[in-house]
Order: structure tokens, then sequence, then C-alpha cells
């Protein structure tokens, strides 16, 4: 067997294969490329992995499948293409692994299918097998849906049959396809809503182009062991990403832009690159070049010097990415809430926040929107109105958390033709504990029913300053001392922030419950926040302590007990 | 007519039941830390659960090969058997159902595969049922017809220690979509129609029990139970005394398959039941 070259090939080695008839052993030789090449790759391909997929790793599962295919013919003298291509499809079917495996040895069970009593693979046979391998992975599957490797089979298909006008040449057609693959992998996104929303392609559809480009490669007699740099239009690099993964020895940023002197050989470059650093990226747009890479403190000028060698350098980038790592924290916490989509039909949630610290958490509990209000800023009915009136569902429930908002949320609700509720939360804490109780897609009025009755589950106790000299419910307070609310109630007063927080505890009877939660306020740090948190640790050493940030005005402490 | 039944592991079936009524199980695969094992060989569930919470990366899932299905098939059909029915986890959950539809391809009407739409105890309980019905000598029509019974009857719920298996998964499109909880919570969920709903959350164990015991009294009439625990073995025993059942059988307790402890999480509770 033809081994495929470990680096450039001679042009007549290239010539050889090219004009060499694809019979069984031909086909034998551009299999085990299509294997090898999807391999080198196979992580790129996993990495695409981001969505609901039934099972595993997509790259992983095509590799295994196609390696079964493979291990089918590899020890097989056999030079009739028809038999090999069937014995490849067996060999697929045995191994298929996974949704895009399967799929896959469809597609070879297709192209076997074609070819059955063929010798040898000339053009019109390579489009009529491309074509049946379409049909037979389309008829596999009960639903199929676009935007998959489907869609990629298919116009892998019809631009093998285009080409058949313009050339009849085998190798010509299978460049023509693989561009076209390509070209169809990166409009998977389009027909596929969660492909967008993940901002990836199809992996399925990647792993099918790497083993036809596998192929392609091997006809060219390119390597197929080192997966080759890929150049990204200069818009879609993102260094945000590859900010996320800094590791020990990464602590500098270099970009450098740059114009080749001569025509880049990016493989070349990216080897030097790779010497040198990690989380490299090139982008290129009107022959004009960004490099980026991520290197230790000693190699900061490396990539600066060798890039000078190769061309001319109009920008260099130099940062401190650890500074640069704090910078993005910063700005991550500044972002915009991300909120639980909501369905038609489900129960949306909107709740009002004290609070961004406390928005975070009622969006990771699953609230739908937030309205920004608390004890001295109350939302007006507008408000609550706005935050749910663009909702992609009909059926709104609100959780006010504050005695002082419950009428503004109730007024929203006769103003509004969705199906609404209001939930009369007097206090922060039992929001979060009627949200708990949310089940997205049950009956509307048994949903409102539980999540009022959460309402008694929590004991809320918030711990503020007094604003003036009184004496409430018994309890004497002076202007300036540390005061505490039970449920609403005021209990009593403290001339420290600490000793309160045990007080409350006490008079609440925490000792009954599991979870303290303490969500501390804008007025605290968080370096007292976690030290009291880590004291009342010490004194209920059976319980549950959480400090979050709230992120509340006036507030030093929000806390629950249950 | 001799019928044999065939499913995989996902079913949670123990083991003296399945040798029992010669059930066929297909060991689903894990993989762990590079390296990959046969549900049930090399790595046992408590083993498994122990490692999980210090793995950098959840172990993932992966179908046995539609080959291992085939070579079961045939090895049953060179037995004697004339029929086959594969019962599986629901495919909305998993893609090892299309491996066994492949597999079956080339034996056409002899092998029918059947989607469960229910997962551990949940499909167990039809693949106990198919098997108990091929002993009445029933023919496959039949037994699919009881399956196809106790599969409107099987309700699977669950009390999830945490959210952060599910969300990372991937399975579950509701909860990928969540953020990470900020706040330690447990998850109530139900599987549905091969469908994973969202039953809501609680912040303490405690509490969280109380709820899934009351979402258990609330089932209605039980006529078999299996309580399903991943590693929770003695809060399971405990769930199980204080719910007080008056069952025709005792149930099993059953520490779930690392398949699908993965994709859930450890100290995970929860039931498998068929109502009346």
């Amino acid at each position: 067997m033809t081994t495929p070259p470990e680096s450039e090939a001679t042009p007549e080695f290239i010539e050889k294969i090219r004009q060499r008839p694809i019979d069984g052993f031909a086909l034998k030789n551009l299999a085990s490329a299509g294997l090898t090449w999807l391999r080198t790759n196979q992580e790129l391909v996993n990495a695409l992995n981001v969505f609901p997929v039934p099972d595993g790793d997509t790259g992983t599962n095509m590799v295994l499948t196609m390696q079964s295919a493979f291990d089918e013919i590899k020890d097989s003298p056999e030079e009739h293409v028809g038999k090999t291509a069937n014995d490849l499809a067996q060999g697929a079917l045995m191994g298929a692994r996974g949704n895009s495996g399967v799929i896959l040895s469809q597609i070879w069970r297709g192209f076997a299918r074609a070819l059955d009593g063929h010798e040898v693979i000339d053009a019109p046979t390579l489009a009529s097998a491309f074509a049946a391998a379409r049909d037979t992975a389309y008829k596999g599957v009960v639903r199929p849906v676009e935007g998959t490797i489907l869609t990629v089979a298919k116009d892998i298909a019809s631009a093998a049959e285009a080409a058949l006008e313009n050339t009849q040449d085998p190798f010509e057609i299978l460049e023509i396809v693989v561009e076209e693959a390509a070209a169809s992998v990166e409009r998977t996104p389009d027909l596929l809503d969660v492909l967008k929303d993940a901002g990836v392609v199809d992996s399925g559809g990647k792993g099918l182009y790497f083993i036809i480009e596998g192929m392609l490669r091997f006809s060219k007699g390119m390597p197929l062991d080192t997966a080759v740099a890929s150049v990204k239009p200069l818009s879609a690099l993102n260094f945000d990403d590859a900010m996320q993964t800094v590791e020990p020895g990464q602590d500098y940023e270099v970009v450098v832009d740059f114009r080749p002197t001569e025509s880049l050989n990016l493989e070349k470059y990216f080897d030097a690159l790779e010497d040198m650093g990690t989380s490299i990226q090139i982008g290129e747009g009107d022959g004009m070049y960004r490099m980026h890479i991520h290197v230790p403190t000693e190699k900061r000028y490396e990539p600066i010097d060798y890039t000078m060698g190769i061309g001319t350098i109009t920008k260099v980038h130099i940062e401190n990415l650890l500074a640069q790592m704090d910078e993005l924290e910063k700005q991550r916490q500044e972002q915009p809430l991300k909120l639980t989509p909501v369905e038609p039909g489900q129960i949306a949630v909107v709740t009002v926040a004290p609070g961004p610290g406390f928005a975070n958490v009622f969006a990771s509990l699953g609230a739908a929107a937030i309205v920004e209000g608390g004890q001295t800023m109350n939302p007006s009915t507008q408000d609550i109105l706005a935050s749910f009136e663009n909702l992609p569902t009909d059926k709104v429930i609100i959780l006010p958390n504050n005695k002082n908002i419950i009428m503004a949320a109730k007024a929203a609700t006769e103003v509004t033709v969705k199906q609404t509720a209001v939930i009369p939360s007097r206090t922060v804490p039992q929001g979060v504990s009627a949200l708990l109780r949310l089940i997205p897609d049950g009956d509307f009025d048994a949903v409102v029913e539980d999540m009022t009755s959460a309402l008694e589950d929590i004991e809320t106790g918030e711990i503020t300053t007094a604003t003036r000299t009184v004496e409430i419910d018994g309890v004497n307070v002076q202007e300036g001392e540390i005061i505490v609310l039970h449920n609403g109630k005021l209990i009593l007063s403290s001339d420290n922030l600490q000793n309160a927080c045990f007080s409350f505890l006490e008079q609440a009877d925490a000792n009954e419950y599991e979870l303290i939660t303490m969500f501390y306020g804008v007025d605290i740090p968080k370096t007292e926040a976690f030290r009291i948190g880590d004291l009342i640790r010490e004194t209920y050493p059976d319980h549950e302590i959480e400090v979050q940030n709230g992120g509340q005005p006036h507030y030093q402490f929000i806390i629950s007990i249950e | 007519m001799k019928i044999a039944i065939v499913t995989d592991s996902t079913a949670d079936i123990p083991q003296g039941i399945a040798s029992q009524h010669n059930i066929e199980v297909i060991p689903a695969i894990i993989v762990m830390e590079g390296k990959s094992f046969e549900d049930g060989k090399g790595l046992s569930r408590q083993e498994f659960y122990e490692k999980m919470p210090t793995l950098e990366k959840l172990p993932t899932t992966a179908t046995p090969s539609s080959g291992t299905f085939h070579k079961i098939y045939e090895k049953l059909f060179l037995n004697g058997t004339q029929s086959i029915l594969s019962l599986h986890v629901a495919s909305q959950l998993s893609g090892i159902y299309n491996t066994a539809k492949m597999a079956a391809q080339t034996f056409g009407e002899r092998v029918h595969v059947i989607d469960s739409k229910s997962i551990s105890m949940g499909l167990g309980f039809q693949v106990i049922a198919a098997a108990e019905a091929t002993a009445e000598k029933l023919s496959a029509e039949k037994i699919i017809q009881r399956v196809k019974d106790i599969q409107r009857n099987v309700r699977v719920i669950a009390m999830l220690d945490t959210l952060e298996n599910i969300r990372r998964s991937g399975r579950v499109s509701w909860a990928t979509a969540r953020i990470g909880s900020l706040l330690r919570i447990k998850l109530f969920v139900e599987v549905k129609d091969g469908a994973v709903l969202n039953l809501g959350q609680s912040r303490t164990r405690r509490k969280g029990v109380e709820h899934l015991k009351q979402l258990i009294q609330e089932l209605g009439t039980v006529e078999r139970l299996a309580i399903l625990h991943s590693n929770a073995e003695a809060d399971a025993r405990q769930m199980l005394a204080e719910l007080n059942l008056d069952l025709p059988k005792v149930p099993h307790v059953v520490n779930i398959t690392p398949v699908i402890g993965t994709h859930v999480g450890a100290n995970g509770l929860g039931v498998a039941a068929v109502l009346k």
C-alpha cells in the first residue's frame, strides 16, 4: 500500500496518484487518508459538540466509525472498486457509533451501492455515488434536519453533479466537492438556530468535510498528520475567548499586524510560532495579516522579531495578560444579565431585584425578566409592564419582593392582556423561595398556588442602619444604630453589624433550620461579608452557610434562613 | 416460538433479575479520563461516583457500536431464537435506540426495536414485563402490546442534588440554556414520553426530600416501584421507609448506572414506578 507522504510530495508522486484509475486499491488509500485527516482534526470536531447531542463526542464517534470501515479493507488485496466500497460500507455499518456515525455509515452504504459492479471510479460514477450517498443518508433518518451532516452530503452531491459539465477528471470533481462542502459547513448555522445560538458550525458536517478533504489532500500529496493552521477573516478573530483559557506560562499577549513580503507560508509560520507560545490565531484581510499569540515573559519579543523577517510590521501590541484578565472580569460583571429563555406557552417569572447581585441570582434560578428596584426605588407599573410585555409567552407571574411594590405589580396585571398573577412576596428571600417552585410547563393556577405557599417556607432578616431615633414595636433605636427586621418587623438594634447578625440568627431560631444565606449589600466590603460568614459558620457548624453578593443599597445584609 | 429480550445497561435491571429472565443486557460505554469502560466492567458504580467530583471534565458516554448489537442478535438467532424484542433508553436522550435499529435492519422483521421513552428502571420495568410475557408464551405482537401498556403507566421522577451535571451534559435543552446557579439548589425532574421535564427546585436537601416524597405520593396507585439513587443508598432506604407505601412487592433499591449518573450527578434520589 502506498503510504501517504509525511511532507510535501514530489510532483511525480502526485502525478502517479492522479493518473492511476481509481480502483479498489486507490479507494483504500483514499479511505485511509480520509480517516487519518479526520483523526488529526478529531478534537476540532469534538469541540463543536456544544449543543445537545445524543451521544458523546461527534469527532470521536465518526473516527471510530471510519476506523471500523477502514479495518474491513486494510488487509484486503481487492482491486475491484465496487467490492472494496461494499466492504467499507459493511465495516462502517458494524462500527457505527452515535448519530453522526450512523449517518456516515449510511453515506458509505449509498456510495457503495452506486459502485456495485464497477471496477473503477470515473467522473460520472463518482457523481452518481455521491448522489446515492445523499439519498441513503436521508432515508436513514426518520425526521431529517437541515443544517446537519445531511445537508452537507446533499450539497456535495449537487456540486459533483454540476461539476460533471466541466470536467471528466474525478480528482477535479473531488476538488470542487471539497470546496462546496466547506461552504456548506459554514452555512449550517443559517439553517439550524441551535448552531447559530451556540456560535458553531455543525460537527457532523465538519467531520464529513474532513474525510473528503483528507482524500483530496492525499491526492495532492499534502500532509495528513498535522492539523493545518487555519486563517480566519479578521472580523472573526475573537481574543476574548482565547483569554478565558490563559494558563501558567502565558504571561503576555502579543498581537502583530503585518504585510508579508512574499506569499505567506502559513504552516511554516505556525510551526515557528508554536515554539514560542500558545493560543495562536492568524487573521487575514486584504493581504494584511494579524497574528495573536500568548507567550511567557522571556519570549515576549520573539514573535515580533520572527515576523519582521517575513514581512513589514505595521503595528505591534503587547499586553500583560494577568492585568488584562482582571479587566475582563470587571467587564464581565458589567455585562447584561443572561436570563432564562422562555418559550410560548410556558410560564415566565418577572422579578424585582434591589441590586445587580440579586438580579444575577434570580437569573440563575430561571427568571425570564428582571426589574430593578427595591426599598427606596420602587419601580412603576409601567416599568413592570415593560419588562414582560415583549416576552414570547402570555403566562406571567410577578414577584414584587417588597411590600411597597405589590400594588404597582397588581396594577400592571390589570392593563395587560396576558394571563398574569402577582405572588405577594414582601422580601427578596421570599421571592427566591417562590421562584424555586416555578414549573415552567405546569398548570398556571397550580404553579401560582404552590409559589404562593412557598413564601412561608423562609425566614427573612434585613439589616440596615437606623436613619433616626425612634421606638417601634417596643424596640428603642438610636439614629446610626444597626437595626434588624425579621420578616418585616423590627426586632432589635445593636451597635455593630456582627452582633446584629448573630442576635438575629438567635432570635429567628436559626438552630432549627439547615441553610443560612447572607446576601451582602453595596455598602459593605466583600471581605467583611465573608469574615462574618466565616464566624457564623463556626457558630453553626451543622448548617450550610452561603455568602452571596446581593448588591442592594442601604441594607448591609439581607439574610434568609430555611 | 422462542422470543429473546434484549436491552441496554441504562435499564438498571438488577443482575439477578436479568439472569433469571435470560435478558441480554448490552453495556453502554462510559469515558472517564480518556479511558473507556463498558458499563459494569472494570469500574464499579461506587468507584465511579466517588471519583466523579474530583474530575476536571465530566465523564462522557457513548453508545455501543451497531456491530455489538449485531453480534448479540446473531448469537441469539444461532441459538434458536426466532424473534427478538430489543428495548432501549428513550431515543430523545441517547443514540442507543438508533444504533440498535441500524443493527436490526439486517434481520428484517425478526428484530423489533422498541423506544421505551423512559430511562433506568422506567425502561427496566418494561423489559421485565416483556421477559415475563415470554414465559407465558405470548406472541411478539402481544408482548409488544403489553410493553406499550406498561409504557403508558411508567413514571420516573427524581431530585438531582445539583443543576450542574444536567446543565453541562447538554442533553436537556432547557437545562443547558440556564446559566449555572449561583445558589446551591436541588432540581426536580420527570422523564415523560422520552423528554425530561422541569418540576421545580429547592434549596435544602431536607426540604427537597420532603418535596420528592410528596411528588411520589401524588403519583397514584403504584403497582411496582424502584427507588433510584446515584450513590446515596442510605438516603434512598430512609426515604423508602418514610414513604411507608403499601406495595405488592418489595421495591428494588438501585444505584443508577454511571452512564446516567454523569448526566445527573451524585447524591440524586428518585423513583421509577408503574401505576395501576
